[in-house]
């Protein structure tokens, strides 16, 4: 069932758009996050789903009704906010308790549903603190917490852990993950920490220019981004990504870049001749052997791999990943391959459509096997 | 996990090391003193002439019978004190001096914490009303005060005409020469005089306050009277400590604006603590007695202030 959905969501402010035609379905229990650049109208969302601004059109649904007119107390949902937003004369107990105190829930049961929600989140020792005593860790749990007492139909999370050092990040993820788990409740959670995305979330909406890009599941936005754009968002390193042409001959297509061709088999109904684009993945290629030849560059050492950089004669460069146990000199030649079935085609334009056939074939070499269409459904 | 980052170990430190870190700072920190010293010896030299001295000079002049004109006094150790004590005419003036003070010190936070709750809104002529609120903040007292007094006049001020035109009394009143007309009329004009210098420092914090409060709020299910309640009030509370503070203080003491709307008539019913002082000086000839007034106007006012501060304190922690 559809728990929240967004439909021809257009935002203005003034003359300046900031979410154009969007359009989202997401599931009851789904962990969705919207990710893209700054600027992108991540937060913009986020706050048309709270009712803190409202849409210059379109129509929002939260279970079976339309919220547009719906101020934000009176449509069952919880926000954590990006600066948290702890009420600072209130300790951490009353901080916890507000929403329940505005809901008219007495006195008797609240103090109960404080404590258990303490307990979840570890906050016990520290219901009697005020937020400015607390680390940042410690502020975002009671920002969590504040949300999670009155089990609302939907939690929005606007970069609730962009404040956190790398190790309680880390940690926090894993925690917010167990609790959507525990919870089963639906959950919009906006980042542009694409790690975050990844690993939390059942679907991505990847949004660029206030434009949704993509919205799939983070293996089908890795493996099968759907346009130029979300390909070199998604991935670290980044996606190579060579500006070339299209030929094609007998329905078998060729893309030819300065310096070398691929053979791109079979594309999708949108192909044409001409210019466009080809990615690959740093795991696309081969480096030590290959009809490529090139001069390492620069070779970054993370410890389980390394990451080698390789300039083509003309000048073009490629990232690829290399074992640890052989490490290229600055300024060593070098061989390289890229494997065809791994490339990615794309229209021309920075936001240019993904060329190739289908989703299936994307199945990496090495990959668990499960195929894309099994894991979407 | 995350809760228990305890203390970290207890280490001993070596004694020996310890006392030599120990007499190595104090000379480090004996030059800064030095250095403090100095950088602010001209802030205390300034301080104990205009400050220090005239105190100290005023008690001293307390404990004399002084003659204004020739400044020629015999010493009467603590006998003005314990004249002024026994004397109706303090306790009187220290009562109209509390009711002025907690009166037009109320309207002042009424009005001017209203105002700067309208003010902050997005309204289209705010930045103009902005603007006009600090007229009478800044208009000088006199000017005020002959205005006001024109518009008081039981014979030909404008304020009884219109109340008379509009049918709402039968017969001008007397807003300055009864009681308790003259008391209120006092207390208006001051609330109406200094209300601005509420509304800006007020209208400063309401911008401070982070947005997101308020979108909090929201959420979290607080309509526009428990956003008042629970996120504007509390964050007011440090910068109307100090407004109250202050204005308590310049209120109390207060000279100019009584003395020329009523001189603290009629009789001596709105005549405060100062506006004696000034009598007692200038028209009674009696410095020792007015220094003594004085005296006594300080140490209520540093009660207040102390206890104030203790109470201050007591919420804070
Ligand atoms: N109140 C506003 N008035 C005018 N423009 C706005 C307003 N709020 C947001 N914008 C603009 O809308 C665009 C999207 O803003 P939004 O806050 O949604 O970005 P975001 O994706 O959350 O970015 P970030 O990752 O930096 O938080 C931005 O270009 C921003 O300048
Ligand atoms: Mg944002």
């Amino acid at each position: 069932m559809a728990d929240v959905v967004l439909s021809n969501v257009h935002k203005k402010f003034g003359t300046f758009t900031a979410v154009e035609d969007l359009n989202l379905d997401i599931q009851q229990g789904e962990f969705i996050s919207l990710l893209g650049p700054s600027g992108c109208g991540k937060t913009t969302t986020l706050r048309m789903l709270a009712g803190l601004e409202f849409p210059t059109s379109g129509e929002i649904r939260i279970g079976d009704r339309v919220v547009n007119d719906v101020p934000p107390g009176d449509r069952d949902i919880a926000m954590v906010f990006q600066s948290y937003a702890l009420y600072p004369h209130m300790s951490v107990g009353q901080n916890i308790a507000y929403p329940l105190k505005k809901r008219r829930v007495p006195k008797t049961e609240r103090a109960g549903m404080v404590a258990k929600t303490a307990e979840m989140l570890q906050l016990t020792p520290l219901l009697h603190r005020k937020p400015k005593e607390l680390s940042g860790g410690q502020q975002q749990r009671v920002a969590l917490g504040r949300a999670l007492v009155r089990d609302p139909k939907v939690f929005l999370l606007d970069e609730p852990l962009s404040n956190l050092d790398a190790k309680l990040r880390g940690y926090m993820r894993a925690e917010l993950i167990e609790l959507h788990q525990r919870l089963g409740r639906t959950m919009v959670y906006v980042t542009h920490d694409q790690l975050e995305a990844m690993t939390m979330s059942d679907r991505i909406a990847v949004m660029e220019g206030g434009k949704l890009q993509q919205f799939a599941p983070p293996q089908e936005v890795y493996r099968a981004p759907a346009n130029r754009f979300v390909a070199s968002f998604i991935g670290t390193p980044g996606m190579n990504i060579v500006d070339g042409s299209l030929h094609e001959d007998a329905g078998r297509w060729t893309f030819t870049a300065p310096g070398f061709s691929v053979d791109a088999g079979q594309l999708g109904p949108d192909a044409r001749p001409g210019p466009a684009a080809m990615g690959i993945r740093p795991e696309g290629l081969t480096i030590g052997s290959g009809p490529i030849q090139g001069i390492t560059q620069l070779v970054e050492q993370t410890g389980h791999e390394n990451i080698t950089v390789v300039r083509l004669e003309d000048g073009l460069r490629m990232t690829g990943r290399t074992a640890p146990d052989r490490l290229w000199r600055t300024g060593e030649p070098v061989q390289l391959s890229i494997d065809a079935r791994q490339a990615h085609f794309f229209a021309e334009g920075p936001t240019g459509k993904r060329l190739n056939r289908d989703v299936c074939t994307m199945d990496a070499p090495g990959s668990n096997g499960t195929s894309l269409k099994e894991a979407t459904s | 996990m995350l809760a228990a980052v305890g203390p970290p170990a207890a280490r001993r430190p070596d004694p020996q090391r310890y006392a030599m870190a120990k007499q190595q700072q104090t000379v480090l920190e004996r030059q800064y003193s030095r250095l403090g010293l100095l950088l602010i010896a001209p802030t205390v030299l300034v301080f104990c002439a205009v400050i220090a001295y005239p105190l100290v000079s005023a008690i001293y002049l307390s404990l004399f019978k002084i003659f204004t004109p020739t400044l020629e006094g015999t010493w009467v150790g603590l006998d003005n004190y314990r004249t002024l004590l026994v004397k109706g005419e303090f306790w009187t003036s220290l009562r109209a001096n509390l009711i002025w003070t907690v009166g037009t010190l109320t309207l002042q936070i009424i009005f001017g914490v209203g105002m700067a709750l309208v003010l902050h809104q997005n309204i289209w002529f705010r930045s103009l009303a902005r603007s006009l609120i600090l007229f009478p903040y800044f208009i000088s007292t006199v000017v005020a005060v002959l205005v006001w007094k024109w518009l008081f006049n039981d014979l030909y001020g404008i304020l009884n005409h219109l109340m008379i035109s509009a049918g709402l009394i039968d017969w001008p009143i007397d807003y300055l020469g009864t009681m308790p007309n003259a008391m209120i009329s006092v207390i208006l004009v001051g609330a109406w005089k200094y209300f601005p210098f509420v509304v800006i420092a007020v209208l400063a914090r309401l911008q401070s306050i982070p947005d997101q409060l308020y979108e909090a709020a929201r959420i979290d299910g607080a309509g526009p009277i428990a956003r008042f309640f629970d996120v504007t009030l509390p964050q007011l509370r440090e910068v109307l400590v100090v407004i109250i503070m202050l204005r308590a203080i310049w209120d109390f003491k207060e000279f100019d604006l009584i003395f020329l709307l009523t001189g603290g008539g009629p009789v001596t019913s709105t005549q405060t603590l100062p506006l004696v002082v000034y009598k007692e000086a200038f028209a009674l000839n009696q410095m020792g007695m007015a220094a003594a007034y004085a005296v006594i106007m300080m140490l209520i006012m540093l009660v207040f202030m102390i206890l104030y501060m203790r109470r201050t304190q007591r919420e804070d922690t």
